[in-house]
């Protein structure tokens, strides 16, 4: 049967570019075309929600060059999509705070051990049990750093991963496996409101709520045993995924930016479809300054990771009664999915640095790009994506067809397909822990509401988002994780 | 089903939660809202009225004011912990409101927890007032 060359979402036609790559013309004030990876069952999917219509809004941001792209675990946000990558030149481009997200830095972190998980089976109750006391989750979650002065807060905004590393808080050479090395250097937390500032004094080192979690996983399937290797992965090993980001002083610097962008577009003549795309030019001193704030919150989110990974250490020696050395807890890498960077691309033939908002999407270095740590520079930087809490996670690695087709980036999760509302009237009657032990997963959790909302139904099967990247040729495939223990808010 | 209750309704979206709030007059839109949206953080029939606290926000028009609230209410709950049970909104005009609200500090152990909110967003965000009716709309991002 031959593939059909076009498609209808709803309203929205779409044209077939290649197997998994989808286009929606220029049309009304758009810049760019809008490009979608997908297979067509996921575009079906698609048709329910508004998400390709937010691909077309993002269209119209000044200076967007290229597409306007989407993910295949694409679904609707505000403003941008989830799954949402748009590259902006630096000239006359615009930095939009809604392209980023509420939860700046939003990221992920794979940790490697040397123990396999048939060895630590008995003891997971105890296990998470350990991480669960250690690292405060929930709303409002507090108190893993007592204390914390402003004057240290702001040393930890500058710094990021290093503050925390300083602090005993992990390892230096953790600081080699993370993006820009767990700090952006352009951080000024000068800028931050005071409310921002306050809110963050004593979030330090918590999971928070909503879809963040920290997971204990194994080993299921390796697809590429040579990366694998490289990466220390293999079967049954036990590894730590923790998935969070910059908590309420990242939230609150968000909405202080919308507010100043929104007030400030009329004088720079942008007039958009969706307010919530509020942005100002990249070289207008809003643009300037929210770019530093937004740093210093990604720093934080990355001294918060950091912190949380070194309590996990802490929570797996304290709980299994090993050495350091027996458990080896190694830092694979860290990944932002919510973010923009100044980056390096080749555009229509021509190198350009451009300011790449990814939001709900990973950045995905090839082999041999200088931006990738030294050591997988012979494999490709490791991307992170988390499915749903039930089912699996996988590794992958960034290929060169990323940086031709993508601006260096790929998925980032799963997607949703249920709202939240509706899952939780779909996990009435479901005894939520039952769920989770006869899928083999211990859990922890502060809120059955939290942990209804983000049940496996309410995702799609993250399978098929990752294999459309690596039959796209993006990213490809190295592992699959399944979980065993999970700690939620 | 009270009218205040049918005068709200929860907005389905794929991954966010939002609101569509209806009232005869502003302050009871501002208050309906303010409400509603505790009620996406809790249960609230579980909070109790224990302690009232003095909120005020500011904004240019009708909207930045909505917004400026329910970003106040939502700064509260994040700093203090204080969620509201009942609002009184006893004045808004051009550029102004103030309310005083009783509720209590969260408490994970006695209050069933739904849902963290992390913005008010401006997607889709509107107030408008149409055949005799005030009426908002917001989305949250949680």
């Amino acid at each position: 049967m031959s593939k059909s060359s076009e498609a209808l979402a709803g309203e929205i036609k779409l044209h077939r570019v290649e197997e998994f790559l989808w286009e929606i013309p220029r049309q009304g004030g758009m810049r760019v075309p809008g490009r979608i990876f997908a297979t067509e069952k996921l575009l079906a999917d698609l048709k329910e929600d508004n998400s390709l219509r937010q691909v077309m809004n993002v269209a119209h941001l000044p200076g967007i060059v290229g597409y306007s792209l989407a993910m295949p675990d694409i679904h609707w946000g505000y403003g941008f999509p989830i799954g949402g990558v748009a590259a902006m030149e630096l000239n006359e481009g615009v930095i939009s705070p809604g392209g980023v997200g509420y939860d700046i830095n939003c990221g992920v972190r794979l940790v490697t051990t040397h123990l396999t998980y048939s060895t630590i089976q008995q003891k997971m109750a105890r296990l998470v049990e350990t991480l669960f006391s250690l690292i405060p989750s929930g709303v409002g979650s507090e108190g893993a750093i007592p204390g914390l002065s402003k004057t240290e807060e702001k040393r930890l905004l500058r710094d990021g991963a290093r503050w925390a590393v300083a602090q005993g808080y992990g390892h230096q050479q953790d600081l080699d496996h993370m993006e820009e090395g767990g700090a952006l250097p352009n951080a000024n937390p000068e800028l931050l409101s005071d409310r921002a500032l306050a809110r963050g004094l004593k979030q330090v080192g918590t999971l928070g709520s909503g879809n963040h979690f920290l997971e204990i996983g194994r080993v299921e399937e390796i697809y590429l045993s040579d990366v694998a290797q490289a990466l220390n992965l293999f079967p049954d090993q036990v590894v730590v995924l923790i998935h969070t980001g910059s908590r309420g002083l990242g939230y609150q610097t968000c909405e202080d930016f919308l507010k100043v962008m929104n007030q400030a577009m009329a004088k720079y003549g942008i007039q958009l479809p969706d307010r919530q795309l509020a942005c100002t030019p990249i070289k207008s001193p809003e643009g300037q300054d929210y770019l530093a704030a937004m740093a210093s919150a990604a720093n934080y989110a990355w001294a918060n990771r950091q912190v949380i990974m070194s309590q996990a250490e802490k929570g797996f020696l304290k709980a299994l009664d090993i050495s350091p050395a027996e458990l080896g807890f190694s830092l694979i890498y860290d990944v932002c999915h919510n973010i923009a960077k100044i980056e390096e691309h080749v555009v229509d033939g021509q190198r350009r640095r451009l300011c790449v908002h990814r939001k709900g999407a990973t950045r995905a270095f090839p082999p041999g790009h200088p931006q990738v740590p030294k050591a997988y520079q012979g494999v490709g930087q490791p991307v992170l994506v988390p499915g749903d809490m039930g089912r699996y996670s996988y590794l992958l690695v960034g290929c060169q067809a990323a940086m031709e087709k993508s601006f260096g980036s790929t998925c980032h999760g799963a997607g949703r397909v249920m709202s939240r509302t509706q899952s939780k009237k779909e996990s009435r009657g479901i005894n939520i822990d039952q769920e989770m032990a006869r899928r083999g997963v211990v859990a922890r959790y502060q809120g059955r509401g939290t942990m209804a909302e983000e049940m496996p139904h309410a995702y799609k099967d993250v399978a098929e988002v990752v294999e459309t990247m690596d039959l796209a040729g993006i990213s490809k495939k190295v592992a699959r994780f399944r979980p065993v223990g999970v700690i939620k808010g | 089903m009270t009218d205040k209750q049918k005068a709200i309704r929860e907005i389905e979206h794929t991954a966010d939660l939002g609101l569509e709030i209806e009232a005869d007059d502003l302050p009871g839109l501002f208050a309906s809202a303010g409400e509603a949206f505790y009620g996406l953080i809790a249960d609230p029939t579980e909070i109790q009225p224990k302690e009232e606290i003095s909120v005020s926000a500011t904004g240019e028009c009708w909207e930045e004011l909505f917004h400026a609230w329910l970003c106040e209410l939502l700064a509260q709950f994040n700093l203090k912990g204080f969620i509201g049970k009942q609002c009184r909104v006893h004045r808004v005009e051009p550029g102004r409101v103030e309310a005083r609200i009783k509720g209590e500090i969260l408490d994970l152990k006695r209050h069933r927890f739904y849902t963290e909110i992390k913005g008010v967003t401006y997607h889709e965000f509107k107030v408008w007032h149409e055949n005799g009716k005030w009426r908002a709309r917001v989305i949250f991002d949680v």
